[in-house]
């Protein structure tokens, strides 16, 4: 296999530090007032010159996020968090003039090109060729630099931008769905990012429209002290398709900072949307120093008959990471699909699963989970699977798996199963093993080092997962659990 | 457990409610409002004892929370049956107790628990301590078959030593709200623990099985089954916890839940969690929810079994497992007598 060798090599080259995101791009940047009231509201909706539905909107969030609590029922510890010390919006400073990729700041180019996304279009043609091509939405800490793509995209009838740009340009759009699938009440974070988000991706795909492309947003939290609260939301309308990627780096830094962001997705009658995720924010040293905190809300509504989500994601970075990609079964014969690679190693903690909510008829769902912890960390699935009493014929099969390495990780499984209707299936298994010495013998005795036997091993573990990402982004993801595991044993 | 200082109290509000994550699915508090008065005494049952056809070797009574005993101590020697037999007779009232039972190192005990009532609408409270010695032996038994009205929360705490066997079948009709709640510190060391539990449920009948267990130490072995049925709007719950502490290397943990809705209405909820700190270790559990296979009805009633029948015997063959698992012959055959008839209702 070309993509193990590669991995293997990729491995053997590494050098100093394995996070190779961890730089700080200097550019001036416009930052809001540190510490957070309703004039930081006001501030960052002004900012992004919204209507006076988007700020009311905001105002009523932070309105109900002061009185609610911060959750702790999650297997995670982190000191409590100050919400006053932090900065809610920080920007690059735009220039006068429409913003055209060529006036976007040099630096931030060669940021996005040292984290290897080719935003510039011809980049992207002049990749390999047949390859694939990528609409990238790129967002730097608080809002979206720049969107590729875009002609042709439209000429398809995809709308695919900013969040600000569909509050100025789709307010019909926004206003119909923004806020239907999380709504402000969901809970603590979920009702933060209401009241502050400045900026994140819009996509509505047409009825009927299948996305000529793959849509992508780069999310890179830059500047010191700063929250990142993004917002997505994808609307796959009836008989439509969309794929759709995310992936996340932040610099090293040895304070901890905050990501909550949320993401909607609305899939309605046939509409298919599948969402990718590589996520590798910067995971805190190996003591435990630094690190991002992400916070995130993702859920997706199949409220039309035989719709589909599948979410995928590689969760490798981040200090603690609580998030559940959950999908509300409403369509009849409607299917979810969650499929999870969470890596965690030095004294990263994962709390994450997944919740699939059958109400309609013939609903399946199949959930896959690989978690793997090594060092002092501790990884947790948690899930739900419910079936109501009208979701008759509901189908569900969970399998999650834990793989530990060394002496001192911890993994668990907390998964709730909820029946309500007789003619509900639901399976679930669970295992939990450590890395198999004898394969590790039997690996190096045929000549491959410690490490690449390790990631060779774990790449076998995760390999049905790996098989659900987009192509160019499996290989990053092999790349990325081998580097995380890097030091793991011995 | 916080329904003693409700009690103590007698504020109902501090009793745990589904706010509390080891409540979600039990919801104590809405099921007592107010802290009922105390059951006065009662008169010794006349009737004979549930699973009556085991011999027993010793006998404690707990009527309306008043034992005879404080506890019971065996000793190592001939393999002993010692009956408990905890009797509610009581109307819209409240009793709790709570025994002791230690196993000398190399004792082999076996253990009848049933919990039955008379009357209705009384709340039971009933707490066990049991401790095995080096190289002891239990098999404990639980029924508990009570009014449809009552509510019965019943607790155990289990310590073993290493090289002792612990075995334990709780079976369960359910009631207005039933629970029975075992909590073992498992020590590795070659002791060798297997937690069954079975509920069999209709009307508006709630069983809530919940079991936590730690491995302390390494080379531990767990085995765990519980299974169940529930039909018409009866609701069963099911809350496994495995823990494996730091150091407990080597451990050996299996869990499984199956259960099956017999009809829209009723409802399963099931938490079968693992949580692990140690290497080596090797868990699992599975956990599935369904129904009686079609297929296999149909080919039954093609061969000429009427429903009714044919149902009633998938039902036993799925349950069927569980209650053999009962090492004590006299046990098992009572246990299976006892399902038999609980599944006729059931069909």
């Amino acid at each position: 296999m070309a993509a193990v060798t590669q991995t293997v090599e990729h491995v053997a080259s590494l050098e100093g530090d394995k996070y190779k995101h961890g730089f700080v791009t200097d550019i001036a940047q416009d930052f809001a007032p540190k510490g957070l009231n309703a004039d930081t509201v006001r501030f960052i909706s002004a900012k992004k010159g919204e209507p006076e539905w988007m700020l009311q909107g905001r105002l009523e969030a932070f309105e109900r996020w002061q009185a609610m609590e911060e959750p702790t029922w999650a297997r995670v510890h982190y000191p409590k968090i100050d919400y006053q010390d932090l900065y809610y919006y920080a920007a690059p400073k735009a220039r006068a003039g429409p913003m055209s990729l060529d006036e976007v700041d040099p630096q931030l180019l060669e940021t996005y090109a040292k984290l290897g996304i080719p935003l510039r279009e011809q980049e992207v043609l002049a990749g390999v060729q047949g390859a694939p091509r990528y609409a990238v939405d790129a967002v730097f800490d608080s809002v979206s630099v720049t969107t590729t793509f875009k002609k042709e995209l439209a000429g398809a009838g995809v709308i695919f931008c900013s969040m600000s740009e569909a509050v100025r340009e789709h307010p019909e759009l926004v206003k119909q769905y923004l806020g239907s699938v999380v709504p402000a009440s969901d809970n603590y974070f979920a009702c933060l990012n209401a009241a502050v988000f400045s900026d994140g991706s819009f996509v509505y795909v047409p009825p009927g429209v299948r996305c000529p492309m793959e849509l992508s947003t780069y999310f890179r939290i830059n500047a010191e002290n700063t929250g990142q609260f993004e917002r997505t939301l994808i609307i796959a309308d009836k008989g439509a398709y969309v794929s759709y990627l995310e992936g996340c780096t932040a610099p090293m830094r040895d304070e901890n900072q905050l990501h909550a962001a949320v993401v909607e997705l609305v899939a309605l009658d046939d509409a298919q949307i599948k969402y990718s995720t590589v996520q590798n924010w910067y995971p805190g040293d190996s003591e435990g120093k630094g690190g991002i905190y992400n916070f995130v809300t993702k859920r997706a509504d199949c409220r039309g008959d035989r719709s589909k989500v599948s979410w995928t994601q590689v969760e490798t970075g981040s200090a603690i990471t609580w998030k559940y990609p959950s999908c509300i079964l409403k369509g009849e014969d409607s299917v979810g699909e969650f499929y999870s690679i969470a890596v965690t190693n030095g004294r990263q903690q994962a709390d994450t699963g997944t919740k699939m909510i059958h109400l309609g008829k013939g609903s399946r769902s199949r959930i896959i989970s690989k978690g793997i912890s090594a060092g002092r960390s501790s990884n947790t699935y948690r899930g739900l699977v419910s079936a109501h009493q009208k979701a008759s014929g509901a189908r569900n099969f969970t399998q999650c798996d834990s793989l530990l390495i060394g002496k001192h990780a911890a993994a668990h499984t907390t998964p709730y199963i909820e029946a309500r209707t007789a003619s509900a299936h639901f399976e679930h298994e669970a295992t939990t093993t450590r890395l198999s010495e004898d394969q590790l013998f039997y690996a190096m005795q045929r000549g491959l080092g410690q490490e690449e036997a390790v990631s060779l091993l774990v790449n076998g573990f995760v390999r049905e997962v790996l098989q659900e990402l987009p192509m160019e982004f499996a290989v990053e993801a092999q790349k990325l659990v081998a580097i995380s595991l890097e030091g793991s044993v011995g | 457990m916080s329904l003693m200082q409700a009690i103590k109290a007698r504020d109902a509000s501090l009793l745990p409610s589904r706010r509390d994550e080891a409540w979600r699915y039990s919801d104590l508090r809405a099921a007592i409002r107010e802290i009922p008065g105390a059951s006065p005494e009662a008169s010794r049952p006349t009737g004979p004892p549930p699973l009556v056809d085991v011999e027993a070797d010793h006998e404690i009574l707990v009527l309306n929370g008043r034992a005879e005993a404080k506890g019971f101590l065996a000793v190592a020697g001939a393999p002993i049956t010692l009956r408990l037999r905890i009797v509610s007779d009581a109307e819209h009232t409240l009793h709790q107790s709570a025994l002791t039972l230690d196993l000398e190192p190399g004792a082999d005990l076996t253990l009848i628990e049933t919990y039955e009532g008379q009357g209705s609408a009384y709340v039971s409270g009933f707490s066990l301590a049991i401790s095995l010695g080096a190289g002891a032996r239990l098999e404990r038994i639980v029924l508990v078959d009570e009014p449809a009205d009552a509510i019965s929360i019943s607790r155990s705490e289990i310590e073993l030593q290493p090289g002792a066997r612990l075995a334990q079948t709780v079976v369960c009709s359910g009631a207005r709200l039933q629970r029975h709640e075992t909590e073992v510190r498992h020590p590795g060391g070659g002791a060798d623990v297997r937690l069954d539990g079975l509920y069999l449920l209709d009307g508006k009948r709630h069983a809530d099985l919940t079991t936590v267990l730690a491995h302390t130490a390494p080379d531990g072995t767990t085995r765990q089954l519980t299974k169940g049925l529930a039909k018409d709007q009866a609701r069963g719950v099911f809350q496994g916890r495995i823990l494996v502490e730091e150091g407990a290397d080597r451990t050996d943990a299996r869990m499984g839940h199956h259960a099956l809705l017999l009809n829209d209405g009723a409802e399963i909820d099931a938490k079968p969690e693992l949580e692990i700190y140690a290497d080596e270790v090797s868990c699992a559990h599975g956990n599935t929810v369904g129904s009686l296979d079609d297929a296999a009805l149909f080919y039954m009633r093609s061969r000429g079994l009427p429903e009714a029948e044919a149902r009633a015997l998938l039902m036993q063959a799925f349950v069927g497992e569980v209650v053999d698992r009962i090492e004590h012959d006299g046990a098992r055959a009572a246990v299976q007598a006892w399902v038999a008839r609980r599944l006729e209702a059931l069909a």
